[in-house]
């Protein structure tokens, strides 16, 4: 940006060079100012009104479909030979972000098969429960909602061809998928019951 | 200098975004909101106008980022639609006044107020933020693009579409009105007298 014949130039503006200097190391101490955090949530409804987001596989109502295109992927890994299990990521809390690039090795932990095949068992008990009523608590419906955002999110980084995970890290996301699955499908027989009385 | 160029982000995450991806977006978002809006609010000293620019920014950052080659740091290329955008409702406000930036120096200020003559006030001399907030909206904004966020006079001018000679010279006003506050800040740094300095530009 400004190179030395204009610092020099600029020295004409009426400062001395250590005024100058003094006045943009001032300058450069001044703290930012963090935004209200309601503008993000404008830019993003705007965003999603005029359809500037690419629609996410798996998302919103049609989770269901990306979890079938998740499964049906890794499944095709699964039928090469399985190597030694990896070693357990004993993570407390889960972040649905992987990071950008990861060492690949060719492992794959032989639970993931049995966490798909769990996965695939409760979305069959899902689909086998009565359709969502229209009308339902604004609490349970935004619990429903967050939970199935999360199993979207996560079949997004399962789907993503960018996103290179390794086996333990797709473990994890399955692992997650599974316990999210679990907790909505709790809620939705609880749904059910209350509905049939 | 410039907040912009300190954050780092992952390629992966630009072509995410790129892609329309609302979580790389949001990313990026995090990374850069707090500089955005702190230049919409340098320059506009008003936070709800401030979020606007902030808002109109990002929008056009996810509309915008397809063309986005990767020369330069994302960050930067932020920071030219934020100072773009900033400098648009600045130059948008002075029409809708019916006057003309050249008139930034007629005792207004951005509101439309008499301007309370900052460099004569003494407690100016002691904060830079009510320093700076004593000038004028477009001097105010060339001392931050010029001093803070490293433009040329040259790229000043385009961006406000003036000349070069505009840009120094309101560089050249607003130092003069900021120099309570710098001899105050020398003043106390040496225990002396203040060095001369040269004939203004």
């Amino acid at each position: 940006m400004n190179d030395t014949n204009e610092m020099e130039q600029d020295m004409n503006c009426g400062l001395s060079v250590a005024e100058r200097d003094m006045l943009q190391a001032r300058l450069g101490e001044l703290q930012d100012t963090v935004p209200p955090r309601e503008v993000w949530q404008r830019i993003e409804a705007q965003a999603r009104a005029e359809g500037l987001f690419r629609r996410r596989v798996g998302e919103g109502a049609k989770w269901f479909a990306g979890a079938g295109i998740a499964a049906a992927v890794v499944l095709a890994v699964l039928n090469i030979p399985l190597a030694p299990p990896a070693v357990d990521a004993g993570i407390e809390s889960f972040d649905a972000t992987p990071p950008p690039s990861v060492a690949t090795t060719n492992a794959v932990p032989p639970d993931l098969n049995a966490l798909m095949v769990q996965s695939q068992q409760i979305e069959r008990d899902l689909r086998a429960l009565p359709v969502q009523p229209s009308l339902m608590q604004a609490g349970t419906a935004a619990t429903i909602a967050q939970i199935e955002d999360r199993i979207a999110e996560i079949d997004y980084w399962l789907n993503d061809p960018q996103v290179r995970m390794n086996p333990v890290q797709t473990e994890i996301y399955w692992r997650e998928r599974v316990r999210l699955m679990n907790s909505l499908l709790s809620l939705r027989r609880a749904q059910a019951q209350r509905m049939a009385f | 200098m410039s907040k912009f160029s300190d954050v780092q982000i992952d390629p992966a995450i630009v072509r995410r975004a790129a892609r329309g991806d609302a979580k790389a977006h949001e990313i990026l978002y995090r990374a850069f909101s707090s500089p955005v809006y702190s230049i919409c609010l340098r320059f506009t000293r008003v936070p709800a106008q401030a979020e606007d620019l902030t808002q109109e920014t990002f929008i056009e950052v996810i509309r915008s980022i397809g063309q986005f080659r990767g020369e330069a740091p994302v960050g930067m290329w932020i920071r030219r639609v934020a100072v773009s955008k900033a400098l648009m409702f600045l130059r948008s406000a002075w029409h809708a006044r019916g006057q003309s930036l050249d008139d930034d120096w007629e005792e207004m200020t951005f509101d439309g107020r008499p301007s309370a003559r900052g460099s004569q006030r003494q407690d100016q001399a002691l904060d830079l933020d009510a320093a700076l907030a004593g000038l004028p909206p477009v001097s105010r904004a060339v001392v931050w693009l010029h001093d803070v966020e490293g433009y040329t006079h040259k790229e000043i001018a385009a961006l406000m579409g003036k000349t070069e000679s505009f840009s120094k010279s309101q560089l050249s006003r607003a130092y003069q009105r900021l120099r309570p506050f710098l001899d105050s800040e020398l003043g106390k740094k040496s225990g002396a007298g203040i060095e001369e300095s040269v004939p203004a530009c």
